[in-house]
């Protein structure tokens, strides 16, 4: 029987398609400063504090989302408060990332029956994509690009250099908790389809697929995000068939993506010489 | 005027600025100079409002300087090593990218404005590189890009960090003879931090010796440099400087 014949996951795969093409977009965007701002071990950090707030979340029975939201937010201004006050981006992040982490396994251990979902928690479930999240992706999508559209020269000059943003007005410190907190937010709502751990990839493969096969930071964005949007669509089809894992399927699929955007880089390159 | 009063900065313990008191006329063209560690690039980041003092004040004009920033045309030029050159920008957009109402990605720069960057990038010789990346630029190349951003304002500011530590000879005295006339056209103040002593010391109006203290700050003829630089450098070091029958200066002039 084809798929399309059956109503149930019809409907599954269009809540993941919906979901994961509007977090891959937005996910994109922001990977082009997190990898220009050296930023990519950052998603690793703010994600695995999700783990703690969704820990917390199967304790009590709760299915909200402001815990593992506010868990996130909190990591990533923390992050950015100690990276601000002098400790290395890497030590910021590490400190923050394994505290979750082992706040999150104990918050585990004291739940029954934790370890059917944990899976879907650490490497993303599509059958846990229901319609409140495809609404707060949508939500989240134009609010994004309305942010973007607003402040990307300021979020552009802050990454050419801060001082000159500074002088140009700009409140950097401000700017800079804001786009991690947003940051966090995608972040959450990407861990159903992704996963704790697998959610850094969409933040870093985007920006450097895009940067493989363009030069200028327009072109560098647009492909991120068809690179995204392709890998997520083709990774979403493929779990199904495989009954893989929606999120390592994506990352294996956006790997051979920059596998490849790679070599076409080597053989311009080559061709220029 | 810019007036420099008992500004002091200790950090982590350590005395990084003692007790600096200077004042720079409007359109008045000084060079900071001092052995590395001297505080030059701090001080001039308290005077652009970057770094608070632990005690002491730098007034513009009257006013603290991100007020004055705020209201009038300042331009900076950073150290090369704190700007991101790994961007996918081109030449032109980093002409435009102070510009945050008119450039970016739903944006569109106006041509009046395309067109003085155009004829800025000219007149430091690179307007052939409008176009280019800024991965394929080099040294040189980048610190001229930047110089030219700067000027573009028209600022009534100019403050400049290491300006010239990637240019070579020939563009070393351009960009000197462009400083020149920025300030004879506009009477721009220019604050220019270098190591190049020999050459600032035949451009610039007035000379601050800088280590922690303020040694002294005066017309570069009133100096006595040999003395000077036995104190910020050591007794061991010697500079040559540019004189009126320097064969150097020849050099430049029949480039």
């Amino acid at each position: 029987m084809s798929i399309l014949q059956n109503p149930i996951i019809v409907s599954v795969l269009i809540k993941a398609l919906v979901a994961g093409i509007c977090l891959s977009i937005l996910l994109s965007i922001l990977s082009y400063f997190v990898v220009l701002q050296r930023l990519n071990f950052l998603g690793v950090g703010i994600s695995h504090s999700v783990f703690a707030g969704l820990a917390i979340n199967y304790f009590f029975a709760l299915s909200t989302l402001f815990i593992p939201i506010g868990f996130a937010c909190l990591t990533a201004l923390i992050i950015g408060i100690l990276y601000r006050k002098g400790l290395s981006k890497d030590s910021a992040i590490n400190v923050m990332f394994v505290f979750t982490m082992a706040l999150g396994a104990i918050v585990l251990s004291f739940s029954s029956g934790y370890s059917a979902n944990i899976m879907g928690m650490l490497f993303g479930d599509i059958l846990a994509i229901n319609s409140i999240d495809i609404v707060y992706s949508i939500i989240l999508l134009f609010l994004g690009l309305l942010l973007l559209s607003v402040f990307f020269s300021h979020l552009q000059l802050i990454t050419f250099n801060e001082e000159l943003a500074k002088i140009n007005g700009i409140n950097v410190d401000l700017a800079y908790y804001l786009f991690l907190m947003f940051l966090a937010i995608v972040i959450v709502l990407s861990v159903k389809l992704i996963g704790i751990i697998l959610v850094n990839a969409f933040l870093v493969l985007p920006a450097l697929c895009g940067m493989n096969v363009a030069r200028s930071y327009a072109k560098v964005i647009f492909w991120s995000i068809i690179f995204s949007v392709i890998s997520t669509i083709s990774a979403i089809f493929l779990s199904y068939y495989l009954n893989t894992p929606s999120g390592a399927t994506i990352v294996i699929v956006f790997f051979i993506l920059w596998l490849i955007s790679g070599m076409y880089n080597k053989i311009l390159k080559w061709r220029k010489q | 005027m810019i007036e420099f009063k008992n500004i002091s900065l200790v950090y982590d313990k350590k005395i990084v600025l003692d007790n600096i008191n200077a004042t720079i006329s409007k359109g008045e063209f000084v060079s900071i100079i001092g052995p590395n560690g001297a505080g030059k690039t701090t001080l001039i980041k308290i005077l652009m409002g970057l770094i608070k003092p632990t005690s002491g004040s730098v007034l513009i004009e009257g006013l603290p300087p991100n007020e004055y920033i705020s209201k009038h045309k300042v331009s900076y030029l950073p150290q090369q090593t704190n700007i991101n050159w790994s961007m996918p920008l081109r030449v032109m957009d980093i002409m435009l990218i102070e510009n945050t109402k008119t450039f970016g990605i739903f944006k569109k720069p106006n041509k009046e404005l395309i067109e003085k960057a155009k004829k800025m990038l000219d007149r430091f010789d690179i307007l052939d590189i409008e176009n280019k990346y800024l991965k394929e630029l080099s040294g040189g190349q980048k610190q001229r890009v930047e110089l030219a951003r700067c000027l573009l304002k028209n600022p009534q500011i100019l403050v400049l960090d290491e300006p010239n530590t990637a240019l070579d000879a020939v563009f070393n005295e351009k960009m000197y003879n462009i400083l020149l006339e920025e300030k004879q056209k506009n009477k721009t103040t220019i604050i220019l931090v270098s190591h190049d002593i020999g050459a600032v010391s035949k451009f610039v109006d007035k000379i601050m010796c800088l280590n922690v203290k303020l040694h002294c700050a005066d017309k570069p003829e009133h100096i006595d440099f040999k003395k000077l630089i036995a104190v910020l450098y050591g007794n061991d070091t010697n500079i040559v400087l540019h004189s009126a029958g320097c064969e150097s200066c020849q050099f430049y002039k029949t480039q």
